[in-house]
């Protein structure tokens, strides 16, 4: 499980997230929604050790991020929003430096990376060097590094950039399977189909804190908007005023 | 709090990263291998068989001057002198490691993409520093060992030094080098964790306090000479100021004296030196890990927190004057220039170290008297303003592999926007060499025209020098931006790592090449000429005037074909690529 304690982060003057509390269970599939510079990426950033909160706690599986970052990432999967991959490596090389790294052992590093490579189709390219791949096959790959050594929680940034339809319905039914298999999924994205289609609960960053929190549901019942999309109500919440349909097309 | 049932699976121990590295290198290492040979075999040949000839040439270079003060000087003071040179040199090289080690592993280990990789991974954070800080220090030493190694084995060879002085040159270099790249990295880590705020005012800080101890000991080493040049009292003179470069604590006595030792054959006191600074590699390199293990990922923290703050920039009074003055050039050409010129303004990390090697020059030149050193009426004035015009060719080629050559790899990471533009390709690249030319001529001329005027020499050779620093300017940038062109480096983001590469070697060893071309055609003779006006016993006795006359007319026409040569083969061939070149 993943868990925010009133966590705050300033960059300088620049508060980029404001008291932020949320707890996410094992078995949740939770996006963090958002406009941009609204805070996402720094809570992120915060959840898998590239930053440290001014104040409040990070935890994951009950380990704080801060103080004991190796003992939680080993806890964690993570997929960022940029992905960096060695160029002058396989796929699977870099699976097995993960494996590696990860302290798995060479049988388990093998068979693992059998498995990830048949969930994303890595088999016809796993051998060739990554400064060849094409971006939905890096992002593939980004997603199968993430998932080797089986995390507890899975923090994805964006997970739908640059992938065809075909690698973002397996990635879509990754990312359900996941949840359903007990584990914790926290998914940034601006992909407001992506979350009103999967996704347990949203949350709603603006400027650093947390505008709302539940389901879809409750969302549309605290804006008194029971058959709009998910757009109508991310807009309406996060500028206060969402635009008319006629305004959504440029003459 | 809900602590979780499950605790982590065990971590992987310090082996097992240590080994889970050590195979990324070799296998990274393997592959740029295997491609640069499947695919670049002319060009890997042609880099080693430029290296070697710029490896001998260097070599008879130093060769010369170590017969020359060995026939010239008595054994003792000839001794003494050697140890003081070396450790000067090697001084001049500990304080130099030490700032481009800590710039180096700012960028690696601040603000590299890899490094935000390996830290949300379960790996110990002395381990991620270590990878990097290898990296460093091969990155800010290859060049001293390709240089100072010529160095190293003319002595050997003068000296007749026997076969394990050999042996322990390289450990001892190596050994060296990590006790500056540890201090710096230290010295790094410590400001970024303790003063994250305040990490521009302490690199600025450091730099004036570098410049102010170098202004300090050139100034006593130059100051007040009281005896002839090269004469043996003036080399007793100059030994006594260099003594505060061979303090016995100091890293780089303890190399000069190990090596001498060695040459002397005194194997088991040169074994104890590279003893010696093998442990204090260790510990310097330990101690790094050590701060690492315990800093690095804070102090990553408090980087990364702290951002920069926003800096409003406007065209200030030089772009105007700058975009006045390029009136006469092409609108296209002209713009990118200025963009060229405000991008290289704006990024002082860059340009400081050349800067500081341009200060230490302009303070040499400027304690360069004739009057003082007595040589007024000597040909002596004719060998240091030949050897200054030299060191400044070299410094200016140094420039280009660092800051011309990367420019259009750097430039094609954003040519989505400028490849959009209706611009022509070839104005980029000319605008560049332009910029390039302009960044040179300034200093170049300058510099010489300082040293010149110091050593009061003859207006035609004043002439003359300016004439030859223009070509050079001219023949360097067209090799940088042709070059830099026909081997753009397209992945990488680091200028550093762009010119540390295949091509900016190539680029290096050519410029090399020109300058020497350039001055041995046309700058040498017209030094042995205005040298026999003044002793016609001095240089080149045997031959006769006519010969020197020819040589100098040849050898004029011969600068300008090779100056031409120099501008228009590079740049028309990066034209032709840089015309085909995709970018994603």
């Amino acid at each position: 499980m993943i868990e925010f304690e009133l966590v705050i982060r300033r960059y300088g003057r620049t508060v980029a997230v404001n008291e932020l509390a949320l707890t996410i269970p094992r078995g949740e599939l939770f996006a963090l929604l958002g406009p941009n510079g609204a805070g996402k990426t720094t809570a992120i950033r915060m959840l898998v050790g590239l930053l440290q909160p001014d104040s409040g706690q990070v935890r994951v599986c009950g380990i704080d991020c801060s103080r004991k970052p190796r003992e939680a990432s080993r806890l964690m999967g993570y997929v960022p929003d940029e992905q960096y991959l060695y160029e002058k490596l396989s796929g699977r090389e870099i699976l097995e430096f993960a494996g590696e790294m990860h302290g798995l052992d060479r049988a388990t590093t093998r068979d693992h990376i059998a498995r990830e490579a048949e969930r994303f189709e890595l088999a016809g390219f796993l051998d060739n060097l990554t400064e060849t791949y094409s971006h939905g096959m890096r992002q593939r790959l980004v997603f199968a590094i993430a998932l080797l050594h089986d995390p507890q929680v899975l923090v994805v940034d964006e997970p739908m950039v640059g992938l065809d339809p075909r690698s973002a319905r397996v990635v879509k039914d990754l990312l359900r399977a996941e949840a359903e298999a007990g584990k914790t999924v926290l998914m940034s994205t601006h992909t407001l189909a992506l979350a009103e289609e999967i996704a347990d609960r949203i949350g709603i960053l603006n400027h650093g804190q947390l505008d709302f929190l539940g389901t879809l549901a409750e969302l549309r019942q605290e804006l008194s908007s029971p058959h709009q999309a998910l757009e109508h109500l991310f807009l309406e919440l996060t500028n206060g005023h969402p635009l008319p349909a006629a305004e959504k097309i440029p003459s | 709090m809900t602590v979780d049932t499950n605790p982590p699976v065990g971590l992987p121990s310090p082996e097992a990263e240590s080994r889970g590295f050590l195979r990324l290198e070799w296998r990274i290492l393997r592959t740029q291998l295997a491609q640069g040979f499947a695919k670049s075999r002319l060009r890997y040949a042609l880099v080693i068989v430029l290296s070697i000839l710029l490896w001998f040439g260097l070599f008879h270079l130093v060769l010369e001057g170590f017969h020359f003060m060995k026939g010239t000087l008595p054994l003792r003071i000839h001794e003494q002198i050697v140890h003081a040179i070396f450790n000067m040199f090697f001084l001049a090289l500990f304080l130099m490691l030490i700032f481009s080690s800590g710039v180096i592993l700012y960028g690696s280990l601040f603000h590299g993409s890899e490094v935000a990789y390996l830290l949300t991974m379960p790996i110990r954070e002395e381990w991620i520093f270590q990878h990097k800080f290898q990296h460093a220090v091969m990155l800010s030493s290859w060049g001293f060992v390709l240089l100072g190694s010529p160095m190293l084995v003319a002595y050997g060879v003068v000296a007749h030094a026997p076969w394990y002085y050999y042996a322990m040159m390289l450990p001892m270099l190596v050994a060296f080098v990590f006790i500056p790249a540890g201090i710096g990295a230290i010295l790094l880590l410590a400001i970024l964790h303790f003063f994250p705020r305040k990490r521009g005012h302490l690199l600025a800080l450091t730099v004036v306090l570098m410049i102010g101890v170098t202004v300090w000991c050139f100034g006593s080493l130059f100051s007040r000479p009281e005896t002839d040049l090269l004469t043996p009292r003036w080399f007793q003179e100059m030994l006594c100021r260099l003594q505060l470069a061979q303090e016995k604590p100091l890293p780089n006595w303890w190399l000069s004296s190990g090596l001498l030792e060695a040459a002397g054959n005194a194997w088991s006191e040169g074994a104890m030196f590279l003893v010696l600074l093998i442990a204090n590699a260790l510990f310097f390199r330990e101690l790094a890990g050590m701060f690492a293990a315990r800093i690095y990922r804070r102090a990553y923290w408090e980087v990364a927190g702290f951002g920069s703050p926003p800096t409003r920039v406007h065209a200030g009074w030089f772009d105007r004057m700058l975009n006045r003055c390029l009136g006469f050039l092409s609108p296209s050409v002209r713009l990118i220039l200025v963009k060229d010129v405000r991008l290289f303004r704006r990024d002082p990390l860059q340009w400081s170290q050349f800067l500081i090697l341009i200060c230490l020059l302009l303070m040499y030149f400027a304690n360069v008297h004739p009057v003082r050193y007595s040589i007024r009426v000597s040909p002596w004035v004719n060998i240091v303003s030949f050897m200054n015009l030299s060191v400044v060719g070299l410094l200016m080629s140094t420039f280009t592999t660092r800051f011309v050559f990367p420019l259009v790899s750097l430039e094609s990471r954003h040519f989505g926007l400028l490849g959009l533009l209706p611009l022509k390709r070839d104005s980029i690249l000319w605008a560049k060499f332009l910029f390039s030319v302009g960044c040179l001529l300034i200093p170049c001329g300058l510099l010489i025209l300082l040293s010149d005027w110091r050593l009061g020499i003859p207006p035609m050779l004043i002439v003359q020098h300016q004439g030859t620093s223009l070509l050079l300017c001219l023949g360097l940038s067209g090799i940088g931006v042709g070059l830099g062109a026909r081997l753009p480096v397209i992945t990488e983001q680091s200028p550093s790592r762009i010119a540390a590469g295949f091509g900016g070697t190539l680029n290096l060893v050519i410029s090399t090449f020109f300058i020497v071309l350039v001055l041995v055609l046309t700058t040498l003779p017209c030094h042995v000429y205005f040298a026999r006006q003044m002793e016609p016993t001095f240089a080149f006795s045997g031959e006769s005037a006519p010969f020197i006359r020819s040589w100098l007319i040849v050898g004029s026409l011969g600068s300008l074909l090779a100056g031409a040569l120099a501008v228009l083969l590079p740049m028309w061939v990066g034209i032709r690529t840089f015309r085909r070149q995709e970018f994603h």
